[in-house]
């Protein structure tokens, strides 16, 4: 049986882990972004955008990451469209990413208190004002720490698509352990790679919630 | 002509009647002190003069901007009717000074410099005109509450509403932003306040206004009411405040 080297074990994992991050990137960014409208939806004063928001987060929060990708890469040859394993994975995590982002955000925005909202509205400032300029700068303060603690879900998320067939760390890994006999020392390479992607993150959000609580005290 | 005019105001609060035909005139430059127990419907009262609360039958006017039930664009409305909060609310993400330009930057689109002036005068009106740089939770209760009525004043309202402006403050404190409404109400601003002071709504009112179970139960100058109240309500109210 070949031997594979450490080496060449480690250049497949780093490959490997430059997919995850590569996917983690574009769930995090897309999904920010439909979380943003989300977020506008489920605060908007007209009911119909708050329940098709509220729907929708439902739906994306209520069901298995698994089954959103397994829905969406099967269900698109069912109708006959190609659906990569990588459309697939890069659309599923997006729309679970928006789902929960969307909700922490609303969580940040409804936690400012009732006063400020009155208090600018007395100042004759529009709604739109109100939010740019009043709760907004505030809620992004609260937003910071829940929001990159969630960037580490999406990382670790990430692994789900293996399942679908998509290389990323966690395939790299177990198509290695198949090949090498030597589980443990993979997926104990495998796990050093999801930890050194998430420990920074979560290590950064400490010191940007420092600096930006610090920032108004001069 | 009223720069104030309520006109037969109702409100309720789900199946709660807490405003009963309300009417009330008040002219420029008097001083209205609001009083009566928790649930009269005072407080409720004061907002629905700056459209905090919607009201379901009746009008109001200030100062000829009328406001109708449910009305929803305040804008105009907004900016000729200060506020004043009993938690001051001001934004603790920005200074004193900022505080006090945010609308006169966005709503009256001043220069740069003219609300820095402007904020600064009217800092210096509240006695803080070293605090523009400070941040809110460096500031004390008080302090905090005087900026609040800087910001107010910075829109140049034609009315200030002030609720229960000094409750939230420790006793040592209250002076401070009472001095700071005397000589609004010397300067000819119309005020209208809901207050627990009766002290100073006896000193500074010049008109006193009792509500009771969502009515004006009685209403006139200070001085008479509280040595002469005409319904054993008021003279129950006076007796338990003292």
């Amino acid at each position: 049986m070949n031997e594979i080297a450490l080496s060449a074990i480690i250049r497949n994992l780093l490959e490997g882990a430059a997919w995850t991050l590569g996917l983690s990137l574009t769930a995090f960014v897309l999904g920010g972004i439909a979380g943003l409208i989300l977020l506008f939806a489920r605060i908007a004063k007209n009911p119909l955008p708050r329940r098709l928001a509220q729907a929708y987060i439902e739906v994306f929060q209520g069901t298995p990451l698994l089954m959103q990708l397994f829905i969406i890469f099967f269900g698109g040859s069912l109708i006959g469209l190609e659906v990569s394993p990588w459309i697939a994975a890069a659309l599923g995590l997006t729309l679970f990413t928006s789902a929960y982002l969307g909700e922490i955000w609303r969580g940040c925005v409804e936690s400012v208190p009732k006063g400020q909202w009155e208090a600018s509205a007395s100042l004759a400032l529009t709604h739109v004002e109100q939010m740019r300029h009043v709760i907004l700068p505030q809620a992004l303060r609260i937003a910071i720490a829940p929001t990159v603690g969630f960037s580490v879900q999406v990382v670790k998320g990430t692994a789900v698509t293996s399942i679908i067939g998509f290389v990323e760390l966690t395939k790299t890994g177990s198509m290695l352990a198949n090949a090498t006999f030597q589980p443990f020392l993979v997926f104990g390479l495998v796990a050093l790679g999801y930890f050194a992607l998430c420990y920074p993150l979560s290590a950064y959000s400490r010191v940007l919630e420092r600096k930006i609580h610090g920032s108004r005290a001069h | 002509m009223a720069l104030v005019h309520i006109d037969a105001l109702h409100k309720h609060f789900g199946s709660n009647h807490v405003l009963k035909g309300i009417d009330l005139d008040i002219e420029e430059g008097q001083v209205i002190a609001l009083i009566g127990r928790s649930g009269s419907g005072k407080s409720t009262l004061l907002r629905t003069i700056n459209g905090l609360e919607s009201f379901d039958e009746g009008r109001i006017e200030v100062d000829g901007e009328r406001i109708h039930p449910h009305e929803t664009d305040l804008r105009a409305l907004r900016q000729k009717v200060g506020m004043v909060f009993q938690q001051f609310n001001l934004f603790p993400h920005l200074s004193a000074g900022q505080n006090v330009m945010l609308a006169t930057r966005i709503v009256k689109k001043m220069p740069e410099q003219d609300a820095v002036d402007l904020a600064k005068a009217m800092l210096l009106k509240v006695g803080l005109q070293d605090k523009f740089d400070a941040y809110p939770d460096q500031l004390s209760g008080g302090q905090q509450q005087r900026v609040a009525i800087a910001r107010a004043l910075a829109m140049q309202p034609r009315v200030l509403l002030c609720d229960e402006i000094t409750s939230a403050l420790d006793p040592e404190l209250v002076n401070e932003v009472l001095a700071v409404v005397r000589n609004l109400a010397a300067e000819g601003i119309t005020l209208i306040m809901v207050t627990h002071e009766m002290r100073f709504a006896r000193e500074v009112g010049d008109k006193l206004v009792f509500m009771y179970q969502g009515r004006i139960h009685e209403s006139g100058d200070p001085q008479t009411l509280f040595a002469n109240p005409q319904t054993p309500e008021l003279a129950s109210f006076i007796g338990s405040i003292n």
